[in-house]
């Protein structure tokens, strides 16, 4: 659903974008923790009931997980895998969902006009108004989030609960989290804090800990404190996150050109007819020749 | 006003009606008083087929490709109905397109002559001062033309399949479908402004060939000496 309060920053498919009101609103941003969270779903259940997606069976797949994936009505889920690490074995758990980059794939690939829309706060949200359901925005995502809904034939994500931040309440997954590994707040306090917390897990033997806040779609609206940043595939996670070249090829450099050698085409036929006119028979019944060799 | 009778037998045809285009029925390749038949109703019916296809395809893609002509979706009734049509005209365009191959194909032969029309060639003919006197059923260009439209149906319909269910196919194929379904149509859409300009307006008496028919005498013999002669029987001519 489309929010009635914030402005949107970038819009998909239009040929101009930006922010044009005096209002400045900072980015927010989620904070996960991977090395606190417990893996109790407790905001797999919130965002399921605040975004009033259906419940779903939970499948058994000899994990802690309780979907294989993302799906269209299930927008967050906690991934789990286990590692062999330090001689032993080590469980690694992360809130999967969308990451609300600031450069975002989906957006850029979407044909339709305000299907995908950026907020002045940075939240990237589907228009489902808008959606064609084309699929060209899950192209688009490095992270492999929007999901096709069979019975609306729509994308759909999680939406970083605008609803709720445009009032001014927390994310619904945020607000129920048990162990505080889930903070909301300003892009800029949420690093802080993930930086914080990866200065203690160093302190505390985990040399490679890092703040996953990738550089390629200019960060995202989704920080995580990995406590193996060397390793960011072990949380299902890309290592360097890009939009894809394709789509951008295709924007950028594929569509400008294009359009002049349609309209260079058309202008092309156009001159040439006024240049050499009809190419007519000649009169004469025995030349064959066409006779405009000067 | 003279009655036509409706009993009359099959083939004859009353005099007020156009001998040439009932002839070109069933026939083409011969002459019919001061016209010659170019294409026969198959021909001409594959032909509507895969360019009806092609416009409606456009139509109905390039609202998708860019805002810029986000007035086209209106036409069939917004861009989700675009998203819905526009593949299942890609599939029409694609198997017409492979009707009118094996239909054209044997006409379509290369020689030595005629590959000389990727070059210079091609911009010498468009300032009419290239020597034609060989030029069959087809020339060069029109033979290219054919290859090409037909590589084009090709190239759409594999982009096309994975671009119609993105999410059956993985990130690889869906990025490399996007560039080459978007670099196929330009470089077609280009050519069929070619092919109808070519058509209509830069060579008078040619659209006849696709409506009823027929072409003039005259005609065939300035465009298609080699296929007058073969048609008409009459020998080569004084240049």
């Amino acid at each position: 659903m489309p929010s009635q309060h914030l402005e949107i920053r970038r819009s998909s498919a239009s040929l101009r974008g930006g922010e044009t009101g005096i209002r400045q609103l900072p980015t927010v941003s989620k904070y996960i923790d991977t090395s606190t969270c417990i893996g109790c779903k407790a905001c797999e259940v919130a965002c399921q009931e605040w975004n009033d997606l259906k419940t779903q069976h939970t499948q058994q797949t000899g994990t802690y997980q309780t979907m294989p994936a993302l799906a269209a009505d299930y927008w967050n889920l906690i991934r789990f895998d286990e590692r062999e690490y330090d001689g032993g074995v080590t469980w690694l758990m992360r809130k999967d969902q969308c990451m609300h980059c600031a450069d975002p794939g989906c957006l850029a690939a979407c044909p339709a006009p305000g299907a995908i829309v950026q907020y002045s706060n940075g939240i990237v949200d589907v228009n489902p108004d808008q959606c064609i359901g084309c699929g060209l925005c899950a192209t688009g995502c490095p992270f492999d989030v929007p999901k096709f809904h069979e019975n609306t034939g729509k994308m759909a994500k999680c939406t970083l609960c605008v609803d709720r931040v445009e009032v001014s309440l927390e994310p619904a997954c945020i607000k129920a989290c048990p162990t505080g590994c889930l903070q909301f707040g300003t892009k800029q306090d949420m690093v802080a804090l993930g930086e914080h917390r990866v200065a203690q897990l160093k302190a505390n033997g985990f040399a490679h800990a890092t703040l996953y806040d990738p550089p390629g779609v200019k960060g995202t609206g989704v920080v995580t404190v990995l406590a193996h940043g060397d390793h960011p595939e072990w949380y299902g996670l890309p290592r360097d996150p890009q939009v894809p070249w394709s789509v951008s090829f295709s924007k950028r450099f594929l569509r400008p050109l294009g359009l002049i050698a349609i309209f260079g085409t058309i202008a092309g036929v156009f001159g040439h007819f006024l240049r050499h006119g009809p190419k007519k028979p000649p009169d004469s019944d025995t030349d064959t020749q066409p006779s405009t060799r000067a | 006003m003279r009655e036509i009778s409706t009993r009359a037998p099959l083939g004859s045809a009353p005099q007020t009606m156009d001998t040439a285009v009932i002839k070109a029925r069933h026939v083409e390749d011969v002459v019919v008083g001061e016209e010659i038949i170019r294409h026969r109703l198959l021909s001409r019916v594959i032909h509507w087929t895969v360019a009806v296809s092609m416009l409606l395809s456009l139509i109905t893609g390039l609202p998708i490709w860019t805002p810029i002509f986000g007035w086209m979706a209106f036409l069939v009734g917004g861009l989700a109905v675009c998203r819905w049509l526009h593949p299942w005209l890609g599939i029409v365009f694609f198997a017409s397109s492979v009707w009118m191959f094996a239909h054209w194909a044997k006409g379509m032969g290369m020689s030595k002559d005629d590959w000389a029309w990727i070059g210079p060639r091609l911009f010498l003919y468009m300032k009419a001062e290239t020597d034609d006197s060989q030029v069959g059923k087809y020339n060069g260009g029109q033979k290219i033309f054919f290859f090409t439209s037909a590589l084009a149906a090709l190239a759409l319909v594999a982009s096309g399949v994975v671009l119609w269910f993105p999410l059956s196919f993985g990130q690889e194929p869906r990025g490399v479908s996007l560039i080459l379904h978007d670099v196929t149509f330009i470089l077609f859409t280009a050519s069929v402004i070619g092919h109808i300009y070519l058509g209509t307006a830069s060579e008078p008496g040619t659209f006849t060939a696709m409506t009823r028919g027929v072409v003039s005498k005259k005609w065939a013999r300035f465009h298609h000496p080699r296929w007058y002669r073969e048609v008409t029987g009459e020998k080569a001519q004084r240049f």
